[in-house]
Order: C-alpha cells, then sequence, then structure tokens
C-alpha cells in the first residue's frame, strides 16, 4: 500500500494519542474503516474522511446506489399506486385531479376485456412454459450425450435466442405467409393441407398458436441451456454407483437425473414465467394483437389503455394489480424452489 | 461369493499407463487388501472389476468364468466408492434401499426394512435414517455408502478407501465391525487403501501396487518380515525402516559415515553395494549392546517411545516399551537382531 508522508498508518505505534502508551497493550483495535480510507487516500480528501464513522462512510459508499434506485424505482411505483386513486389522464396535464378512490380497480376487475387479455396471457404463458420446458430439457438431455459434433449443434440451437424479438417478430410474419410462407409449406408437406387454406396470423383459432410457436422457437434454447447446466452438474460417479446398483436408464432417469435437475427446470420456468407474463415486442410485431385482440396480452392492453387511450387512473390500476400478482406467484414459487434446492 | 481372478490386465490413460500386467486372484471368503500410494491404480483396478472401465488387455474372471462382456448390473458386485457416490434427493434409508429395490433382484418391502436396519444398527446410523444425504458429514457419508453396499449380498465387496474419511475412533471400531462381519459371512472382499495399517490389520492376503505394477503378494507377515522391495518395506510399518546404502569391508557391510558394520548373511552370494533394511523393533537398546550411538530424539507415545539413535552422520529409530528416562544427548549402547536384517540390491531388489 502507498503511504503518503503525514498520513499516520495505521500499523505505528501512535504513542502520543494513546492513553495506555507506556503499557504496550497486547490487545491492538483494529482501525476503523474512515483510518484505512484516510490512508491510501491523498492528503486533502483523506483530512475530510478520517473523522468519519464506519456508520457514515457505509451510508457514503452505498447512498448513490440507494438514491438512484429511490428515484428511479421506488418513487415511481408509489406514484403509480397514487394515481391508480385518482382520475389522472396524462394527455390533460392541465386538468385537476380528483381522488376517486378504488373506482377504477372495480372497473378493470369488472372490464371484459381485462379478462380476455388476462386469458390470452395466461394461454400464452402456460402453454410456452409447458412447450419450453419440455422440449428445453429434451434437447439438453441429447446434447448431454456428448456424441461427436454436440457442441457444434449446441451454438446452432442456440441462434434463435441471440436474434433481436422485433426481427424475429417480422420474419414469421413472413414464414406464416398462406401462399408464400415457409411455414405453412412445411405443415402442408406433411400433412398434405393446402397450404392456401389456414392462416396462422388471421385465423382466430390459430393466431394465439401462432405466438406460442414462435415464442418457442425463440426460447427453446434459453431452456434448454439451463436445463444443460443442470444436467452437466450431476456428477457422472452417481450413475455408476446406480448402476452398480442396478438401476435401469429408466430408474436412473427418474430417481437421479429427473430430481437433481429440478431446482434449475424450475428456475428456467420462473425465468419464462416472468418474462412471458409481461410479452410484448415479439407479439406486436407478430400480430399487433390480432385479429380483432384475440392475442392482445395484458401488456399491450395496458399500453393501449395508457398511452392510446391517455386513460392514466385507470392503467395504473391495472398495472398495480399485474404487479400484485405476478409479484405475489413469483414469491410463492420462489419459496418452493428453495425448498426443492434445500432437499 | 465368488471368487474373482484378474488375468495380465493392463489399462492406459491418454497421459499415463494406469496399470500394466496385473493379475491376482482374490480367493472365494477371502479378504484381500490392494494396498499402494495414491495414483497407483487401485481404484482404476476395481472399476476394471465392477465394468464401470473396459481394460485395455487381459481378462476378468469371476468363479473361474470371464465376465469381460458382463454390464456393471450383470456382475452383481457391490462398491464402495472413495468419493461416496450417494444419491443426494433422497433420504438415507432410500439410499440403503435403492440397491435393493432394483427390479433386478425384486425385494419384498419388509425384508427390505430389516436389511435397511440391520446394516444401519453395524455402522451406527440408524439416528440419520430420516436424513437427506446432502447434509451429513464427510464420516456420515461414509458409513452410509458402506451400508449401501452391505445391504446386498454380492459376487464381491469392492471397497475403495472406506475408511479413510472417518475420525481415528470410528475408523478403528469400523475396522473391526468389518472384520468381524467378513469373518462372520464369509463375504469375498477387495479392500483398497493407501493405509498399512488397515491392510495389516484386515487383510488375509495383501497385494502392494505402484505405478500400475504389482510388486508383491502375500499375507501381512510375509509382507512385513520377508518385503520384495525397499518400496515395499518402506511402505509397510510405522515407524519407517530403517534403510541405509552400505558397502562391503572386510567381510562386513559398513555404513557409510557411522559407526554401523553389519555382518554379512552367509549363507548366499551378496553384492559389493546393498541397501540394509532394519526394523526400528529390531534395534534393542542394551547395556552391553555392541553398537554406541547418542540419543538425537524421543517421541513418548505412551505405550511405546520411538528412540532416534545418532550414530556419525547417521539416525536410526529403535522403539522401546512405555516411556523412557533417556534424554537428547544421552549415550545409549544397542544390538541388531542379525537375522531380521533385510538386504536389498542397489535397484531396491532384495536379495
Ligand atoms: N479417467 C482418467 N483419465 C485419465 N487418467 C486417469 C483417469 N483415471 C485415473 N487416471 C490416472 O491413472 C492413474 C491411477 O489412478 P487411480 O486408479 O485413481 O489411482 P489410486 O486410486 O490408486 O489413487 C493416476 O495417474 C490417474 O491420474
Ligand atoms: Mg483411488
Amino acid at each position: 500500500m502507498f503511504v503518503r508522508a503525514g498520513v499516520r498508518t495505521p500499523t505505528h505505534n501512535n504513542c502520543d494519542n494513546r492513553a495506555a502508551c507506556g503499557v504496550m497493550t497486547e490487545v491492538r483495535t483494529d482501525p476503523t474503516i474512515a483510518e484505512r480510507v484516510a490512508a491510501s487516500t491523498p492528503e486533502p480528501l483523506a483530512r475530510r474522511v478520517r473523522g468519519l464513522s464506519d456508520r457514515a462512510i457505509a451510508w457514503a459508499f452505498i447512498g448513490p446506489t440507494v438514491g438512484l434506485l429511490l428515484a428511479i424505482n421506488i418513487f415511481p411505483l408509489l406514484w403509480t399506486v397514487y394515481l391508480s386513486f385518482t382520475n389522472y389522464r396524462a394527455n390533460r396535464p392541465n386538468e385537476e385531479i380528483l381522488w376517486i378512490g378504488t373506482r377504477n380497480y372495480e372497473r378493470v376487475l369488472t372490464d371484459p376485456d381485462i379478462w380476455a387479455a388476462m386469458q390470452a396471457t395466461a394461454h400464452f404463458v402456460v402453454w410456452t412454459i409447458v412447450l419450453q420446458t419440455v422440449l428445453g430439457f429434451g434437447l439438453a438431455w441429447l446434447i448431454d450425450r456428448k456424441f461427436r459434433g454436440s457442441a457444434f449443434w449446441t451454438t446452432i440451437i442456440l441462434i434463435p435466442m441471440m436474434l433481436s424479438s422485433a426481427v424475429v417478430g417480422n420474419f414469421w410474419k413472413f414464414l406464416y405467409q398462406p401462399q408464400i410462407g415457409l411455414f405453412n409449406y412445411v405443415v402442408s408437406f406433411f400433412t398434405g393441407i393446402d397450404p392456401s387454406s389456414f392462416d396462422m396470423i388471421g385465423s382466430v383459432t390459430l393466431a394465439p398458436w401462432a405466438i406460442v410457436i414462435v415464442d418457442t422457437w425463440m426460447w427453446t434454447p434459453y431452456v434448454m441451456l439451463i436445463c444443460l447446466a443442470g444436467l452437466r452438474s450431476i456428477p457422472d460417479y452417481i450413475y455408476e454407483a446406480a448402476e452398480v446398483d442396478r438401476a435401469s436408464p429408466w430408474r436412473q432417469f427418474w430417481s437421479i437425473t429427473l430430481p437433481m435437475a429440478l431446482p434449475f427446470i424450475m428456475l428456467a420456468v420462473l425465468f419464462r414465467g416472468i418474462e412471458n407474463f409481461k410479452m410484448f415486442d415479439l407479439v406486436v410485431q407478430l400480430t399487433g394483437g390480432g385479429p380483432g385482440s384475440i392475442t392482445e396480452l395484458t401488456s399491450i392492453n395496458l399500453k393501449r389503455e395508457a398511452f392510446e387511450k391517455w386513460r392514466t387512473g385507470y392503467s395504473s390500476a391495472l398495472a398495480v394489480i399485474l404487479f400484485v400478482a405476478v409479484f405475489g406467484l413469483a414469491n410463492i414459487y420462489v419459496k418452493a424452489l428453495n425448498r426443492v434446492k434445500q432437499r | 461369493m465368488s471368487s474373482v481372478e484378474l488375468q495380465h490386465i493392463s489399462k492406459r490413460f491418454p497421459t499415463v499407463a494406469a496399470l500394466s500386467d496385473v493379475s491376482f486372484t482374490v480367493r472365494d471368503h477371502e479378504f484381500f487388501v490392494l494396498l499402494g500410494p495414491t495414483g497407483a491404480g487401485k481404484t482404476t483396478t476395481l472399476r476394471i472389476i465392477a465394468a464401470l472401465l473396459k481394460q485395455d488387455e487381459g481378462s476378468v474372471l469371476f468363479d473361474g468364468e470371464a465376465v469381460d462382456g458382463l454390464t456393471p448390473a450383470d456382475r452383481d458386485v457391490a462398491f464402495v466408492f472413495q468419493q461416496y457416490s450417494l444419491y443426494p434427493t433422497m433420504t438415507v434409508y432410500d439410499n440403503l434401499a435403492f440397491p435393493l429395490r432394483s427390479p433386478m433382484r425384486k425385494t419384498p418391502e419388509p425384508e427390505i426394512k430389516e436389511r435397511v436396519q440391520h446394516a444401519a444398527e453395524i455402522l451406527r446410523i440408524t439416528h440419520l435414517l430420516d436424513r437427506k444425504t446432502a447434509r451429513l458429514s464427510g464420516g456420515e457419508m461414509q458409513r452410509v455408502s458402506i451400508g449401501r453396499a452391505i445391504v446386498r449380498q454380492p459376487r464381491i465387496f469392492l471397497m475403495d478407501e472406506p475408511l479413510s474419511n472417518l475420525d481415528a475412533k470410528l475408523r478403528e471400531s469400523l475396522r473391526v465391525e468389518l472384520q468381524h462381519m467378513q469373518k462372520t459371512q464369509g463375504n469375498t472382499t477387495l479392500f483398497v487403501t493407501h493405509d498399512q495399517i488397515e491392510a495389516l490389520t484386515m487383510a488375509d492376503r495383501i497385494a502392494v501396487l505402484d505405478h500400475g505394477r504389482i510388486i508383491q503378494i502375500g499375507a501381512p507377515a510375509d509382507i512385513y518380515d520377508r518385503p520384495a522391495t525397499t518400496f515395499v518395506a518402506t511402505l509397510v510399518g510405522t515407524p519407517r525402516i530403517n534403510l541405509f546404502t552400505a558397502a562391503r569391508e572386510n567381510g562386513t557391510y559398513f555404513v557409510a559415515n557411522s559407526d554401523l558394520h553389519l555382518p554379512m548373511p552367509g549363507d548366499r552370494a551378496m553384492p559389493q553395494q546393498v541397501q540394509v533394511g532394519l526394523r526400528p523393533e529390531d534395534v534393542k537398546i542394551t547395556p552391553g549392546g555392541r553398537f554406541t550411538g547418542v540419543v538425537a530424539l524421543t517421541e513418548p507415545l505412551g505405550v511405546e517411545t520411538i528412540l532416534h539413535i545418532r550414530s556419525g552422520q547417521q539416525t536410526l529409530l529403535s522403539i522401546l516399551p512405555g516411556i523412557t528416562p533417556l534424554r537428547r544427548d544421552d549415550p545409549v549402547r544397542f544390538d541388531i537382531l542379525h537375522e531380521r536384517l533385510h538386504f536389498f540390491d542397489v535397484d531396491g531388489k532384495r536379495v
């Protein structure tokens, strides 16, 4: 450590300011953080720092972060909660803001459009999670066989995940084209159905599945990656023990592979669940919420209410409801996850 | 239970020849110990017997029949792994019951319970049965791992340093327990260790392994009293054997830089240069002893004292019963039991 002249290093015996100087005490108190900081700081700053208590130094370090967090996270959150009890409209800032109690919440919860959006979201979230987990785990399991070229295939499989969702939304729109789209052509190749007889994006029954398919195509690699980490964390010698103990491959899978990879799978489900609950960009690019409002997920609905219809109070109430719901679910889930991890 | 024979087994890894031409037979009901330092190839040998690893050359026989084509399940061995290999998501009970629940064995659940209980009592882990294995201590895991083997009735027990992670007390008591179990049930056991005390106390026969080669096979007394090489001589016995290089001089072997003139055996042709081995218990401190020396250090252990005696610039160890009044720099006289001298040539081979 570089020590400037005149700055007392903590290792010196500072006899001048120790009461018990004559008696060499064996117990030496550690220098305070302030002293240590001062010792390694240029003199002008050191003079200011030296007198501070440990607690003050600690605050000086975390203060900026806490301040920033308050300003851009906590304050807007509280402000949103406040606005949800008012009739405020952001496009009419000069109008008087009226406190209207829980009327916004009543409106949100009785609005059939909201419930339709919730249903669309639930359909989307549940099916993407199910498909991505099953496919992702399956792929990870295959890749983990460590066959020749498995590293190459891993890279190939990861590509969709690396693309931007705006790009993905856009080119899947073309893939879904009834006449020229590759998707329809492939489906027709395998099933014999006329490719122009169905329209993934335009059809009310198919559009919810269209977004599920694209999201699954894009994010299965991500789930695969996490599951692969889980599978790789299982040491070989456990399988060797199982083999000596005469467990069939089937039994090894159910009693070793799956339980040991479970925390990883659950983590992937959590990440994908949170991510897809707030899904916006991909679906907007792909279907724009249509046809009608069949694929209008809550986040899209929320954006429309807030920034197209400018019902700020109303959309704040919706946002608060969504926040509480996601927060609550995530909390319960994380508790379950921790229990699984601690086995 | 079966006999297990290894015939000319060799195994090479990319960077090292782990086993070279290893042959030995574990007889039915025998407690056979494979003794060697770390990296000798002990684990590799066990893995080949269990079919977890395929040998490059040679053949493994159970009861005289080659089993080279059989899978680990078909060979029906019990393996206590060096790194425990417990199933971390299961309870101790389920770990112990796991091999019994194999469809290939079809043990009824009450019998499983009985056997698990019995094994748990022997290993003193009854109180752990409901615990998950992930948070057990090393010694507890080790015992569960032994338990998972002894609930079974395999053709052979393969144990890879099963006592190495236990504290001294537990190791001693489990050593006795394992021996007792093996003797009463007549289990064929191949026990791997780097600890010479375990080998000497437990084994019916010992094979000493070094750098993938069998150096010597024999009963503990053979290994101890007639070590085939200086490596074996230094590997077994604590305190360590005294080993000096000596050269012929006027019909005796003279240990350089010392006052030691050792007698030459007259019954065989002896080389000019030898290494002489002398176990500490064969150096007798007596008032009328032929040799003289000075006490360099005493290590009182209670039941005995290890005495370091300086003779010239050489130091040799001796053992005295109880605690000695001798102090550093005291002069001592001692005798050497001539018939107990071990002679090795310069390459370390016994002559
Ligand atoms: N899977 C492996 N790949 C490469 N080298 C190995 C492997 N397993 C063991 N070895 C090497 O083979 C030698 C013998 O190892 P091992 O049988 O584990 O020794 P021991 O059990 O006696 O300590 C060592 O040099 C070790 O590094
Ligand atoms: Mg080993």
